[in-house]
This record gives structure tokens, C-alpha cells and sequence, in this order.
């Protein structure tokens, strides 16, 4: 009988020791890169993994897609333990970030790699990780706020004249009202919140006045009037519809979503789509609001010079191979490569082909954007549908972003 | 003579006991001391009393009391409408499953049970499609004119409507097996007694599955004060905030798009455990008293 008991504490020790073997760190050899891109994405970047470790270097990157990663990253930096070699994040993450002392800066592993600087990549996604002369990220793309249109119905309704000058505006979309078929639409509301920001930002105001959230401002009203007006005119798809799923059924002359949607787009049978700047209120300024996947090493004091090294090199095969990352509808931030004859094949190539299209993909970097973003994405749909009071949910907003930042900056650092 | 030790019951019941203080009862614990903290996670929680609970609880000017109050309200509406349908159906489907005219018992159970193994997403998914006026049966099939998700009372329909075909199966299978044990001689007796078929239900299978009857109640009712997935899909809590429940409030406070206020985070969280604690022992002592 006792030795049944030993034999079954035997296995019970390999059993463990070999779970514990698997959750541990295989090794110094391996960089471990943590990235959020659970989507398609994810794929296109499992592939440039894998095409450098094709090259055989000493140390591999290894791959690990993390969904809900800032959860992650939260949990792993509070316990010091299983913090990434590296890892992307968002561009609207650094200053908050770099403000808690969790980022590394990026310089002394781009040192043995004089190519990675700021000339060969685009300068806003560039930017967006330096903070206070140190450069903290290096950028893989800009994921943009674009205007996808039907080629079909723009010719159906007389509307192919609204691209002549790349700047739709509010006006031409309101003159199409009451010319539109049944069940057609001008607009969808894809990434309204988004849409939303971009007018802040053609109506030449800001998020933030002074380093303060300035949401309850004349600025906000009047880029929420503005595309009201387009709903008022029954010009937008109805609210709780899909705008997404009826502009690929062909029901929606304008779909304001992202760059990479064009590839979900391009798979749609009969869907006759071309790609330009998000409508604004003027001719004269157009934006597509922005952000970025950048490159960047949380603080982990177990990651060796060598690791640095890797990291490195990981990071110029990128800065030349990132054509791959095209694939996935993003707008690649090395000029190598968004510069390169092959790029122009892809459709998000459009918004680097002038340097006014580069200037228009506007990122914000307010530390509090994230907040700001939060109260325009939960309140856009209601205030441009005309549900709520426009001043009354202003004024809330604007509370709501103020108790964040009073609640969240409290603890101790 | 002395008593050999067993220690068979130990190694049965050892891992779960060791699973259930690692990952429910000490992150739960320190959830509630959390919940006394200005903390973001990432740094070191300052204590700061009862703070939190003030401003959740009577901060009227405060975003938190309103996030609250509104999550509170919108959850408690989900119970009331989803709780007694979550118990009545599956009780009548047990009954009627019961019959000796029914057949093919097993798949019927087996194709009410199945929903509940989906995952919450991939349902709300497959719902929200058919709910969708352009490109769902609901606007293409029967006709409707209906924005589903953008007006009340339709959104909360809805929700409803993915919450009942999901959790039917769980309650089901409950009640099938609780009445099956319900000794057929108490039903004969009955019979020769004149008794109908609802006589035998409210007088013979209902005190029977008694207790089955205040589990499910207060596990159903428990569960449905934690809904999450269904309003995150189906309406992202709109239309105007009127289905943005409890926890989607915790979830965004805890790990949202900024910076995480998980102190915050955890007092609404104690709360809405209290609320669960407290109407349970409400639900347990009456249906209990009234059932003695």
C-alpha cells in the first residue's frame, strides 16, 4: 500500500515540475513579444515573425498574441514577473505610460542600428513616442480613420464630383438629400467617435486647453452639429444598423471606417470601393484621425544587453520587410517601405501619396485622450441622433473625463 | 483499536479547495480591501477609507454615483424581466418532457441544451445578425421596420431573447432530473382521487422539486445580477445608456481605456455583491418559509 502512495506522489511531482517547466521562461535565446493584434492582423505579423527567424539570428522572437493585453501588461508590471521582452502598444498609451515609469527608453537598443531614426519613418507616428527629448517607441504603422465610397452608387447618384478635390464636406453629402433610393444612405456611422475627433480638429480646435480636458467647449458643439446634420437629413444609416455590413451591401455611398477593413472589404463579391479622407466640414482642412502600433519595452530588468541586441535587429528587419504588414490594410510606418513601387499596389497607399495626405493623419498624444476618446465614443451616437440634449450632455462629459483623471492620478507612484 | 486515518476524502476534495482559495476567495478578499484604495494597478494602492463607497453612494455630483445608479437600475431591470423566465420555461419544458407521449426526449433536451455551451459572443453574434433589419430574417423574412438595438423597449427584448435561449437548457436539465424522482405512487394516488394535471403540478411535483425550485432561483438570479456579455454585444449598452449594466461599469472603470481605476472598480463591486448577497438570503428565507 505505501508504495502505491510513493508511486502516486512520483507522478504527481513530474506532473507538476512539468507544468511549471512549461510556464517558465524557455530561455535566453528567445525575445518574447507581446502584441494586442488578435484580429487578422495577428496573422501578418506571425508571418514577419517568422520570415526573421528564417534568417537565423541568435536570439528568435517569439510571438504571443495577448488578448486584453493592457489587462496583462497591468498585472505582469505590478509583479514584476513575466513582464515581455517586448511589445506593441498604442500610440494614445505612451504618455501615460511613460508618466508611470513603465516604459524603457527605445534609444539604447536602436543604438547599433543607425537606420532606425526618425528620417526613415513617418514623422507623426515617429513623434507620438517621444516624450521630453526621449524617444520611447519605434512606430509600426498608422492605423487610420479613412472613407471608403462605392464606386457604383456615386455614378448612380451623380456624386462621383465630390472626390475631385479628395475633400468631401458636409454640404456635398446634404445636397444628395432626398435624391437617394429607398433603404440608400449617404453615410454609415462606422468609428462615429472617431469621425467626431477629426472635426475637432478641421474646425481648428483641441481636445485640451492649457494641459486641461476642454470637452465642454463651442469646438466640441459644433463638430457634433455638424454631423448631425447629416442624420437630421436622414442621410445616415439608422441608428442601431450595421453601417459597416450595409456598406458592403451596397446600400451606403460613404463608410467612415478604418484602413484595415479594406481588405474584408476587397472580399465582398460585387463591391466596387475606392479609399479617401474622412468628409469634413470645410474644403479647405480634412483629418483622419489616428493612432499607432509602436514598437516598445515595458521596464524588465531581466532583459540582457543580448536581448537588447535582438530587439534591435528584430526592429531594422521590420523597418525593411514590413511590406507584409501592408497586407493587413495598415499604413506602414517605414518610409523603405511605404516609399517602395510594391506599396502602391495597396489601397491605403492614397494617404502617403502627398505630403498634405501624411500631414492629415493626425494622432493625439494628450495624456488623457483615452478618457476623452471613452466620453465621445459613449456619447456620439446619442447626441448626433438627436436622443439627448446637446449643452446637458457636454457639460456631462466633460465631468465624466474630470472624475477620471481626479480618480485615476491618485495613487501612488 | 485505533482508527485508521482516511485520507481519500483529502485528495477529492484537496484540489478544489486549493483552485477555490487561489482564484475565487483570496482575489475576492483582496478585492474588498481593494475597494478601500485609490489604486490604478499599477502602482501601490493608497488606502483611503471609505472614500469610494461615499462617493459611489451619495456623491450625487459625482460621474461614479451616476455610472452606479444607472448600472444598478439597468441590472435590476435584466433580473426582473429575464429571472422568471429563466425559471418558469424550463419548468414547464421539464413537465412536458415528463410526458409518456412525448418522444425523442433526449434530442429535445439535447437541442435545448446545446445554446447554453455557445459562447456568449458567438451567440450575441449569430443574434445580433438576425436582429439587424437589413440583413437578418427579422427584416427580410417577417418584415420588420424595427432598429432592434436603438429603441427601447426593443433593445432590452433582445437581450432577453439571447439570455432565455441560452439558459433554458441548464435550469432544464435541473428540473427534469428532480421530477423524475418524484415517486409515481403520490401521482396514482392523486389520479384515483380526481386530480387534474395542475392539481398534480401545484399540489405533488412543485413542493416535490422544492428545493431544486430555491437553487435555481437564487443561482439564476445570482447569475443574472453578473450579465455582461449579452448588452456588451448586442447594444454596447445603448440605446441612451439604458442597458449598460453594472459590470460593464466595473469592467471599464477596472481595465478600461485609460488609466485603470480599480479601487473604484472594487467598491462597486462590493456593492453589487452585497445587493447579490442580500436578495438572495431575502429569496432563500421566503420561498424556504413558505415552502415549511
Amino acid at each position: 500500500m505505501k508504495k502505491k502512495w510513493g508511486l502516486t506522489a512520483l507522478i504527481l511531482v513530474f506532473m507538476v515540475s512539468g507544468v511549471l517547466a512549461g510556464c517558465g521562461d524557455k530561455g535566453k535565446n528567445t525575445v518574447t513579444f507581446w502584441t494586442p493584434l488578435t484580429g487578422d492582423d495577428g496573422a501578418y505579423m506571425d508571418q514577419l515573425v517568422k520570415d526573421y527567424n528564417a534568417t537565423n539570428p541568435d536570439i528568435k522572437v517569439k510571438h504571443v498574441i495577448t488578448a486584453d493585453m493592457y489587462t496583462k501588461i497591468s498585472t505582469v508590471m505590478n509583479s514584476g514577473k513575466g513582464v515581455p521582452d517586448l511589445s506593441i502598444i498604442h500610440a494614445d498609451r505612451v504618455p501615460g505610460f511613460v508618466k508611470q515609469d513603465m516604459l524603457e527608453p527605445i534609444t539604447n537598443v536602436t543604438a547599433a542600428q543607425p537606420e532606425i531614426k526618425e528620417e526613415n519613418y513617418l514623422p507623426q507616428a515617429w513623434s507620438t513616442g517621444n516624450i521630453g527629448g526621449t524617444q520611447y517607441t519605434v512606430p509600426l504603422d498608422i492605423h487610420a480613420n479613412v472613407m471608403y465610397y462605392n464606386k457604383d452608387l456615386l455614378k448612380k447618384y451623380n456624386a462621383e464630383s465630390f472626390l475631385d478635390d479628395n475633400v468631401v464636406t458636409v454640404d456635398e453629402m446634404l445636397s444628395l438629400k432626398g435624391k437617394l433610393d429607398e433603404g440608400d444612405y449617404v453615410v454609415n456611422d462606422a468609428l462615429l467617435g472617431w469621425v467626431i475627433l477629426a472635426q475637432i480638429q478641421n474646425l481648428g480646435g483641441d481636445i485640451q486647453e492649457n494641459g486641461k480636458p476642454a470637452v465642454n467647449t463651442p469646438v466640441f458643439k459644433k463638430a457634433f452639429e455638424s454631423v448631425k446634420q447629416i442624420n437630421d437629413a436622414g442621410l445616415m444609416t439608422p441608428f442601431g444598423e450595421d453601417g459597416y455590413l450595409m456598406f458592403q451591401s451596397q446600400h451606403v455611398l460613404f463608410s467612415t471606417d478604418g484602413t484595415w477593413s479594406s481588405t474584408a472589404h476587397a472580399g465582398v463579391e460585387g463591391l466596387n470601393f475606392g479609399i479617401t479622407n474622412v468628409y469634413s466640414t470645410n474644403a479647405d482642412k480634412f483629418t483622419n484621425r489616428s493612432s499607432s502600433h509602436l514598437f516598445s519595452m515595458l521596464k524588465n530588468k531581466d532583459r540582457t544587453d543580448e536581448k537588447e541586441a535582438a530587439i534591435g535587429s528584430f526592429l531594422e528587419f521590420i523597418r525593411q520587410n514590413s511590406i507584409e504588414w501592408a497586407k493587413a490594410g495598415q499604413i506602414v510606418a517605414s518610409k523603405k517601405v511605404n516609399e517602395s513601387p510594391e506599396y502602391k499596389n495597396y489601397i491605403q497607399s492614397f494617404f502617403t501619396s502627398s505630403e498634405e495626405e501624411i500631414k492629415s493623419l493626425f494622432i493625439y498624444t494628450y495624456e488623457y485622450y483615452p478618457y476623452i476618446a471613452e466620453a465621445v465614443d459613449t456619447y456620439c451616437g446619442d447626441i448626433v441622433r438627436g436622443n439627448v440634449d446637446i449643452d446637458e450632455t457636454l457639460q456631462t462629459m466633460q465631468k465624466f473625463v474630470e472624475d477620471k483623471i481626479a480618480e485615476s492620478s491618485g495613487g501612488a507612484k | 483499536m485505533k482508527k485508521k486515518l482516511n485520507l481519500a476524502p483529502v485528495f477529492f476534495v484537496g484540489p478544489h479547495l486549493i483552485l477555490f482559495a487561489v482564484f475565487i476567495f483570496l482575489p475576492t478578499l483582496y478585492g474588498i480591501y481593494a475597494s478601500f484604495t485609490k489604486w490604478n494597478l499599477m502602482s501601490d494602492p493608497v488606502w483611503v477609507g471609505l472614500d469610494n463607497y461615499r462617493t459611489i453612494l451619495f456623491d450625487t455630483e459625482s460621474t461614479f454615483h451616476t455610472q452606479f445608479n444607472n448600472g444598478l437600475r439597468n441590472t435590476l431591470v435584466f433580473v426582473a424581466l429575464s429571472v422568471p423566465l429563466l425559471i418558469v420555461i424550463p419548468l414547464m419544458v421539464a413537465v412536458a418532457l415528463e410526458h409518456k407521449k412525448v418522444k425523442m426526449k433526449t434530442l429535445i433536451q439535447s437541442i435545448l441544451y446545446i445554446p447554453g455551451l455557445i459562447s456568449i459572443s458567438a451567440a450575441a453574434l449569430i443574434w445580433s445578425l438576425m436582429f439587424n433589419k437589413q440583413l437578418g430574417i427579422t427584416g427580410n423574412v417577417f418584415g420588420s421596420d424595427t432598429a432592434w438595438a436603438a429603441h427601447q423597449p426593443y433593445a432590452w427584448i433582445i437581450i432577453i431573447v439571447l439570455t432565455v435561449w441560452g439558459g433554458v437548457g441548464g435550469n432544464m436539465i435541473i428540473y427534469r432530473a428532480s421530477i423524475s424522482g418524484v415517486g409515481q405512487d403520490l401521482y396514482e394516488a392523486a389520479e384515483m382521487d380526481g386530480a387534474g394535471s395542475i392539481r398534480k403540478f401545484f399540489s405533488i411535483t412543485l413542493p416535490s422539486i422544492r428545493f431544486p425550485l430555491i437553487f435555481t432561483f437564487v443561482m439564476t438570479t445570482a447569475g443574472a445580477f453578473n450579465v455582461f456579455g449579452q448588452p456588451l454585444m448586442m447594444t454596447d449598452g445603448g440605446p441612451q445608456q439604458s442597458t449598460h449594466v453594472l459590470m460593464m461599469y466595473i469592467r471599464q472603470l477596472a481595465f478600461g481605456n485609460g488609466e485603470s481605476i480599480a479601487g473604484m472598480a472594487s467598491a462597486m463591486a462590493v456593492l453589487l455583491g452585497l445587493v447579490i448577497l442580500v436578495i438572495s438570503a431575502l429569496q432563500y428565507y421566503v420561498m424556504n418559509r413558505n415552502a415549511t
